[in-house]
């Protein structure tokens, strides 16, 4: 167990913790249709705004990228920098890790440099790899900029990337490796996830509708967003992971959902908890037909058939793929501080098949525990349990 | 602190070496290094249709993988999986660049092949092991971040780990970028040592051999990556992956120790007891 010290959150619906919770809680879409001048798939996006009008101060140019300034934007947060700056302070700089999830990290650089080399036969002459198409470069600027001396290390499994980070961090913590972890992850809009999903049949034309009668595919977002994991618990705490790897299909998901199965119950059993325990669900829901029916039907074996509040909130954000895991643990520690279940978005006809009690209003509850679930393609399973102290 | 390791099996693989032992030999320098690209073998423990899909970085992980394996020491569905690169993709990535830039127009296959855990992935889908796998990276300091991460990964879960440190050619325009010019990987099959994992101990079974203990210490101030030992061929300079042969190849001398920087800090490897030893 570790309390969750700060946050920050930055994604298509709001780029501050408040904005984006609101947002959230009103099922208010940041989605709108894709306009971006460099790619014309005829699909729905979560842009970040903001990003087109950011720059990184002079000195940092080296490492502007489209990522990096949507993690940028998210160290902007004041509170979150002070919650940080005070555990660098407490423990010390060299025992605060670094566990950031990224999908594609800068690939966008590396997609417009590309294009120069076509043109020209080299590559532009101020294009930096290793600054900002390498995954190590998210890490390093923000352990730079944050001033943190620790373990640092980038996953990168596909959309549970920034789920992932809190279990390895847990574990930094449980062997006595640090006392304190930033974990975060960011994803950008890229050609390389716009076209790779549409190439699959699995964008939607419209905004996504996670759990809908008639969802059809994902609304690809971009998002960053840092949680501070302090020994020392907090008002809301990360209770326990779980993982699990489906072993059946590098792009569809075991119909059963048998990997995201034992990654929930190995997330209730870290945490000392049994599925009625949990009060609140923030689902993968992505909304491709298959994704939504195969979670379905795995939170029905887990914990019963409408036992359990579910909503996804994809339909706000869209599916920020390796910034999913981050962005949507943030929403499960905001309903635990807020005691409210933050509705499915974009929902007109819930398919009654899926068995799922899908939040379709704001509900205020006495919320304890809140698990968050994020799967990847290569079958890659991660469930989160977070707790509200006593 | 410490955390102590024993490693029970290792597959090694990049040219010319497609073993432990001749790891050992070309460090001994009783074996040449060799200059032609690795030829990897087809994966039969693929489906048949998933195995004409498999990348090279997929092909290349799996042989080495099946190394470590061949002890039949562990079950491969009983291994927790930890997967260290640095570019990651290979090919795959020029290839990809290739079909978005001016067309847009990418195959679902070469897509999912361009995630940096398609080699967790197959090799899931492989050996039918439903365990957890993370796929990690950290620039130049991979194997060190990898190493590290597999090395917590057994001493939390008390249970063994397979981590494979890999790095796959990158193909011009790519190679400019990051000089990645022939394939290094090693497969490591872990488990966290008892005598030195404090209150986090795995109690291997005796009848396991193992070819030697080690410790894991993070240490002192990062800064540059030291030069690769001369017995190491240059052309694996840029291999981030190719630093693990400097760990294994201390089970040649029985003991010594390596240090790596990761980010601000070192990591030290230490050999305790060689397999006389164990």
């Amino acid at each position: 167990m570790s309390g969750i010290a700060a946050y920050s959150t930055v994604h298509a619906a709001g780029a501050d913790n408040l904005t984006s919770w609101q947002a959230i809680l009103t099922g208010c879409s940041g989605l709108k249709p894709n306009t971006l001048a460099w790619c014309g798939l005829p699909t729905w996006i979560g842009e970040v705004a903001a990003v087109n009008d950011t720059a990184l101060p002079a000195d940092l140019d080296a490492w502007d990228c489209r990522t990096h300034r949507l993690a940028w934007l998210a160290l902007q947060c004041a509170p979150f920098r002070q919650a940080v700056d005070d555990a660098v302070g407490r423990h010390g700089a060299s025992r605060v890790g670094l566990i950031l999830g990224s999908s594609t990290s800068g690939i966008r650089s590396t997609e417009v440099a590309y294009k120069h080399w076509r043109e020209d036969g080299h590559w532009p002459t101020d294009f930096d790899y290793r600054r900002t198409h390498s995954l190590d470069a998210l890490c390093r600027l923000s352990g730079g900029l944050l001033g943190l001396r620790g373990p640092m290390v980038m996953i990168s499994t596909a959309c549970s990337s920034s789920a992932k980070v809190f279990v390895m961090a847990q574990r930094w913590m449980d062997i006595g490796l640090i006392d304190a972890a930033v974990v975060g992850g960011v994803d950008s809009l890229c050609l390389t996830t716009l076209h790779g999903f549409n190439a699959l049949q699995l964008l939607s034309s419209e905004p996504c509708r996670p759990f809908d009668s008639a969802r059809n595919g994902i609304s690809i977002g971009e998002a960053a967003g840092f949680v501070l994991l302090d020994r020392d618990p907090a008002a809301v705490n990360l209770m326990g992971g779980g993982e699990s790897s489906d072993a059946w299909h590098m792009s569809s998901p075991h119909p059963d959902g048998l990997g995201a199965q034992a990654a929930m119950r190995q997330a209730l059993q870290v945490a000392g908890l049994g599925p009625q325990d949990i009060g609140y669900v923030n689902a993968h829901g992505t909304a491709t037909p298959a994704n939504d029916r195969a979670e379905a039907a795995a939170m029905r074996a887990v914990f019963g058939a409408d036992a359990v509040p579910v909503s996804s909130t994809k339909g706000v954000t869209g599916h920020t793929l390796g910034a999913a895991g981050i962005t949507e643990a943030i929403v499960a520690i905001q309903a635990l501080e807020q005691q409210i279940l933050p509705p499915s978005a974009n929902l007109a006809q819930l398919e009654p098949r899926l068995g799922l009690d899908v939040v379709m209003q704001p509900r205020r509850a006495e919320l304890r525990h809140a698990m968050s679930n994020s799967f990847g393609f290569g079958g890659t399973n991660c469930s989160l349990v977070f707790g509200r102290a006593r | 602190m410490a955390l102590g390791f024993v490693l029970h099996a290792a597959g090694v693989l990049a040219p010319g070496v497609g073993s432990l032992a001749e790891l050992l030999d070309l460090h001994d320098r009783r074996r040449p290094a060799v200059t032609e690209a690795l030829v990897l073998p087809s994966p039969a423990v693929l489906p048949a249709n998933e195995r004409r899909r498999a990348s090279q970085v997929v092909r290349l992980v799996l042989a080495c993988a099946a190394q470590a394996l061949a002890t039949g020491r562990y079950a491969p569905d009983e291994l927790r999986c930890v997967f260290a690169s640095d570019e990651g993709t290979g090919e795959v990535c020029k290839l990809m660049l290739e079909a978005l830039v001016p067309s847009g127009q990418v195959s679902p296959l070469l897509f999912h092949n361009s995630l940096r855990n398609a080699p967790a992935g197959y090799f899931s889908i492989a050996y039918q092991n439903h365990l957890p796998a993370a796929s990690v990276s950290m620039g130049c300091e991979s194997f060190a971040a990898g190493l590290l991460c597999a090395v917590s990964e057994a001493c939390t879960s008390a249970q063994p780990v397979l981590f494979l440190a890999y790095d796959a050619p990158l193909p011009e325009p790519m190679r400019a970028l990051l000089p990645i010019e022939q394939a290094t990987a090693s497969a490591w099959i872990i488990e966290s040592a008892p005598e030195t994992a404090g209150n986090h101990t795995a109690v291997p079974s005796p009848a396991r051999l193992s070819l030697g203990r080690f410790e894991l210490s993070l240490h002192g101030v990062g800064g540059c990556v030291d030069p690769a030992p001369s017995w190491l061929p240059s052309a694996w300079a840029a291999n981030s992956s190719a630093r693990a042969f400097e760990v294994l190849a201390l089970l040649a001398d029985g003991r010594g120790s390596c240090e790596f920087p990761l980010g601000e800090q070192r990591l030290r490897v230490a050999l305790v007891e060689g397999a006389a030893a164990c």
